[in-house]
């Protein structure tokens, strides 16, 4: 766990819970052992090894401190915190004394307020004494401070030697550094180190002279930080501050919210002034985070008040005409008059309805219901179809639940963490800030990735192993590393005898042993040499615990539920499962992944998982909703465009998904939405399937309504409204007026209400209720009579299906190979400071540090094509050609070429294959065969992107002004 | 019904079949893929490889053949349509 409040923490003992809005001093002791102490006549109990400092807080007293924060390790340098202890001399630092039993502390006495009088006049006269004006003021440690040691004059003057006139690094879009209120108490440069683990930052030069740098003493911005906002956060003063702060001031009221970016699920307070959002500070609180957070989730929050959202709903009969803006309910008849015209006239099974993983569980819960009950079909899908679908397949089949097995905090007890197709600090950086805590600590870190991930250059850790194999050889190196621990004898006997369904571990057992997948043997498919297999393997075997976390590196592949499976039979091998340190864990990209997949967002499963043709299950739901559900599973995503384009699907409600971005083969996805002759689109902006749209209607953002996500931990989070929707509904409003002028009514009052449909309809979540959110914080999932507040751990005692079965996994090469045509290998994915298809990040100033995508191509590669770095390079693949820049890399090995897909214009999506995993039809995204060349001027794909974006967005901008004639109905 | 949706469809069946080719004999590997065809696929793309394998079973492997014979059969005792 990072080093933050602890709701674990054996400082239960105190009688008080611990408030995540107080900050105790110094971090929580683990140990078991207990002492007590007395502070200032108050007799206290708390683990060895506690503070004096942290004592005194837990006692209710507060020593005052400027250097100490309880998410940092005691530091002892501004020496305001310092005490008489019975029996010692002089005055200790309280933050770096540890307690003993019988101790007796005082402090508060005349020398020890002279004293610290004394240390603040020192600080005092080397500040600016612009306190009234300063943006701090009312949020400044360093006022607090001078305020409780009653200082009243400063001897020394202010005419010395000072820093009053450093100036102000501005570099830095959403904080400035002012060092003229610098008090060198170092907080800044821990965090870096010990919160972030980035370690950009360093005090140069001693005493008089000590100053914080970032790097080289470079501008924050051309530094290594990577605006994470730890600094700022643990800054006592105004140096480092918030520019929204210093804009609008001390904000006067917090709601506490869950990050709607990735799966991390960080929890913030969402700091107001009225109406306005003026900072998101991670919540110490938050189980996920503990008070950390990434540059997305801490600031790149103004699209929610962008220009470009839409703010009105607004409909059009095609796509070439203008749109009109309507009132919702113009625009939810319109919706419901053109679907019920396409089923009239195609049948029940042509429309469908698609959701996000960016929405809430009681959004995407909603949806599905609406298809299957207002549309009368099983058409729903969601986005998670193109990521993590192979998870809930390989790991349902193998374990019984499509559920990650750990907490984030689970990875401080692994002694190995191997970390496959996943890039955390990148695309799950407070998990990869916690990870890497782990590394520096001394665990071995394996990454199996053809790219070499920031992870193995984590400073101060170990040397980590890198199995960089070749795109697409994921199941033949699995399945060497298995080999290894089947035939060294590395097996963890007793955990497959008692957990483990015998007759499917012998069958995998002899098929794992074969010669054929020994890592000499797959050596030349992998490319990765025997030996580093084989060290790998014993690595993760040989120890206590080990764990995996894996990303859509494993499951973007032909055979990415294949290579889930085989990671679970690692797992199961070793015996790493159903406890803390092991386990195997899926890192969800989107914030709500796991959650939209729990609601029965796919077209075979009602909400957890339970199969449309089980009768028992059906006809609950029935009963339930009052309406008859098909027996059959409906269309995928890839399904129905295909169905599209063959014209038996036609209509499709998309909520929050953006699939003429994200999905592969862009032409194909495109050809598809030009076919349908009602497309809804419920989104905040004109999106990329938008611009295909007939209805358009608003969308909120996560700060616009009530909710739950549920992260990669299965841990349900609560979403809390802070300001009005934009356009008067929150997006679960929506959907139920849809499904109303459908003629299928739905009621709720409040998305707790539609919480309690969910647990009363979903056996792994019966004891979820709004109610005990509030008490609780968060819930891991299951939560039911068995486990009533949920579950960390999975699989402590057994599987849900009884047994563990093992899965053979036979390798087999995916279709998508390299030729003399197309010689290079292509892999997709994520950069830190953009999110999936950026419409959000690139509405913020997280562009300034990715304005564009760019081609990541090895130096022999770029030589061998006379390729230069920023060269515009043309990209062919089999189904399509897009240009981008090129930046020479090593970080792939030759062979391998990388990108981004963050940006519409690049067009990284349509040169990715409609190639699928064989399970899920998740498609292929990470190998695409393609050759580059330099060219002068963008693809004909791009051309045509750029003259059908200008066109749409002449035909919204009348409506976006208000210009066109208002409540004008289009003909239908 | 497009040329492409069928050629997908085909692929779809045979890279189910290639990926459980190591669960035994044909007919166990046929049965495996009717299952997750079964389960998984929407009603208009099994009808649209059971017409297939009745019109044109060239077009597909013996497995994938058995397999669809399998399909029909597991369909039987389902109803054939389904009214809301
Ligand atoms: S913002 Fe984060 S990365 Fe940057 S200097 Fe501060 S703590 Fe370090
Ligand atoms: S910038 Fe802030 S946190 Fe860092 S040393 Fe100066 S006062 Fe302390
Ligand atoms: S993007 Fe992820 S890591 Fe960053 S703040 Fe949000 S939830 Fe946390
Ligand atoms: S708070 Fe203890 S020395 Fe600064």
């Amino acid at each position: 766990m990072l080093q933050y409040y602890d709701p674990n923490s054996s400082d239960t003992t105190n009688p008080q819970p611990l408030n995540p809005n107080t900050d105790y001093g110094t971090p929580a002791s683990e140990s078991k052992t207990l002492v007590s102490v007395a502070v200032d006549g108050r007799n206290i109990t708390v683990p060895e090894g506690t503070s004096v400092l942290r004592a005194a807080a837990l006692a209710g007293i507060n020593i005052p401190k400027l250097c100490a924060s309880d998410n940092l390790e005691a530091f002892g340098s501004c020496r305001l915190c310092a005490v008489e202890i019975e029996g010692r001399r002089g005055y200790p630092a309280s933050c770096t004394t540890p307690v003993a039993e019988g101790m007796s502390v005082t402090t508060q006495t005349g020398k020890l307020a002279k004293l610290r009088r004394n240390i603040m006049e020192l600080y005092i006269s080397d500040h600016p004494l612009d306190c009234l004006t300063c943006p701090a003021n009312g949020d400044c440690e360093l006022q607090d401070m001078a305020g409780a040691v009653g200082l009243r004059e400063v001897r020394y003057g202010f005419d010395g030697e000072n820093h009053l006139d450093t100036q102000t690094d501005n570099s830095n879009p959403y904080f400035s550094f002012d060092p003229s209120k610098c008090i060198v108490c170092s907080r800044c440069v821990r965090a870096c180190a010990e919160v972030q683990g980035t370690f950009a930052l360093t005090i140069e030069g001693r005493g008089f002279d000590s100053k914080v740098v970032a790097s080289q003493n470079d501008s924050f911005m051309n530094s290594e930080c990577v605006s994470c906002g730890a600094c700022v956060q643990a800054c006592p003063t105004s140096t480092l501050m918030e520019k929204t702060v210093i804009d609008a001031g001390i904000p006067e009221h917090s709601v506490v919210t869950t990050c709607a970016y990735c799966g991390v699920g960080c929890s913030f307070k969402a700091e107001m002034k009225g109406d306005q959002l003026i900072r998101m500070v991670p919540y110490k609180g938050g189980a996920a985070n503990q008070g950390h957070s990434c540059v997305k989730g801490r600031f790149a929050f103004g699209y929610a008040t962008h220009k470009d959202r839409i703010k009105e709903p607004m409909i059009r009969a095609s796509i070439d005409d203008p749109w009109q803006v309507v009132s919702w309910d113009e625009a939810l008849a319109f919706s419901a008059k053109r679907l019920k015209a396409i089923q009239a006239q195609y049948g029940r099974e042509s429309i469908g309805g698609i959701t996000s993983s960016r929405c809430t569980n009681e959004e995407t819960y909603l949806v599905q219901k609406l298809v299957r009950a207002a549309f009368g079909n099983n058409n729903t899908d969601t986005c998670a179809r193109v990521c993590h679908s192979p998870t809930g397949y390989g790991l349902k089949t193998t374990m019984g639940e499509s559920a990650g097995t750990q907490t984030f905090d689970s990875v401080m007890k692994a002694d190995t963490i191997v970390v496959i197709g996943a890039n955390p600090t990148d695309a799950h950086p407070v998990f990869g800030s916690q990870l890497r805590r782990r590394l520096r600590q001394g665990a071995q870190l394996i990454v199996i990735d053809p790219r070499r991930i920031d992870l193995l250059s984590t400073p101060h850790a170990g040397k980590g192993i890198h199995l960089a194999l070749r795109p697409g050889t994921n199941v033949a190196v699995v399945n060497a590393l298995a080999h290894v621990i089947v035939t060294e004898g590395l097996e963890d006997q007793a955990f497959i005898s008692s957990r483990c369904d015998t007759e499917a571990y012998n069958r995998w057992r002899s098929f794992i042993a074969e010669q054929r997948n020994s890592p000499e043997a797959m050596e030349a498919v992998s490319g990765v040499p025997a030996s580093t297999v084989r060290e790998a393997a014993r690595a993760y075997a040989e120890v206590e615990n080990a764990a995996i976390y894996y990303g859509l590196g494993v499951t973007e592949h032909s055979q990415g539920s294949t290579m889930v499976m085989g990671i679970a039979n690692l797992a199961m091998a070793t015996g790493n499962i159903g406890r803390e340190g092991g386990g195997v864990n899926p890192l969800r990209g989107q914030n709500n992944v796991q959650g939209s997949c729990d609601m029965g967002s796919f077209p075979h499963e009602l909400p957890g998982y339970q199969h449309v043709n089980d009768d028992v299950v059906r006809s609950r739901f029935e009963a339930a909703w009052g309406a008859t559900i098909d027996h059959e599973p409906g269309l995928r995503i890839p399904n129905m465009f295909d169905a599209a384009i063959a014209g038996t699907f036609k209509g499709l409600y998309i909520q929050g998904e953006d699939i003429a971005q994200s999905d592969p083969n862009t032409q194909h996805v495109e050809a598809a939405l030009r076919a349908l002759d009602c497309v809804i689109v419920q989104d905040i902006f004109l999106n990329e399937t938008a611009k295909f749209a007939h209805v358009l209607l608003p969308g909120s953002t996560f700060l616009e309504k009530n909710g739950t996500f549920t992260n990669a931990e299965r841990r349900i989070n609560r979403v809390r409204k802070v300001m009005a929707p934009i356009a008067g509904m929150e997006d679960w409003q929506v959907t139920m007026a849809l499904s109303n002028a459908l003629g299928y009514p739905m009621h709720y009052n409040h998305p707790s209400e539609i919480m309690d449909e969910i647990a009363a309809l979903t056996p792994t979540f019966t004891g979820v209720s709004y109610d005990k959110l509030e008490q609780l914080g968060s819930i891991q999932w299951p939560c039911n009579d068995k486990h009533p507040e949920g579950m960390p751990t999975m699989h402590v005692n057994d599987f849900p299906i009884g047994k563990g079965r093992f899965a053979v996994t036979e390798y087999l090469a995916t279709e998508e190979r390299s030729s003399r045509r197309f010689p290079l290998l292509l892999t997709t994915g994520r950069i830190l400071s953009q999110y999936n298809v950026g419409s959000q990040t690139r509405r913020t100033d997280n562009s300034k540090w990715h304005e564009q995508d760019v081609l990541e191509i090895h130096p022999s590669d770029a030589e061998l094509r006379g390729i230069h770095d920023g060269d515009w390079l043309g990209i062919s693949s089999r189904v399509g050609h897009t240009v981008l820049r090129a930046q020479l890399s090593e970080r792939m090995l030759p062979g391998v070429v990388y990108t981004t897909f963050h940006h519409p214009g690049s067009g990284a999506n349509v040169v990715t294959t409609d190639n699928s995993d064989w399970a899920t039809n998740c498609p292929e995204y990470k190998v695409t065969a393609v050759q580059v060349e330099v060219v002068s001027q963008p693809s004909e794909w791009q051309r045509n992107f750029k003259r059908f974006d200008k066109r749409q967005q002449k035909l919204l901008k009348p409506a976006m002004h208000n210009e066109g004639s208002q409540h004008a109905k289009p003909t239908d | 019904m497009s040329e492409q949706q069928l050629s997908n469809l085909i692929k779809m069946l045979e890279q189910i079949i290639a990926n459980n080719l190591h669960q035994g004999e044909a007919a166990e590997v046929a049965e495996v893929a009717a299952t997750h065809v079964h389960n998984f696929w929407a009603r208009s793309m099994k009808q649209l490889i059971i017409n297939l394998a009745n019109t044109h079973p060239e077009q597909l492997s013996t497995v994938a053949l058995q397999a669809v014979v399998l399909l029909q059969a597991k369909s039987v005792g389902q109803p054939a349509s389904f009214n809301p």
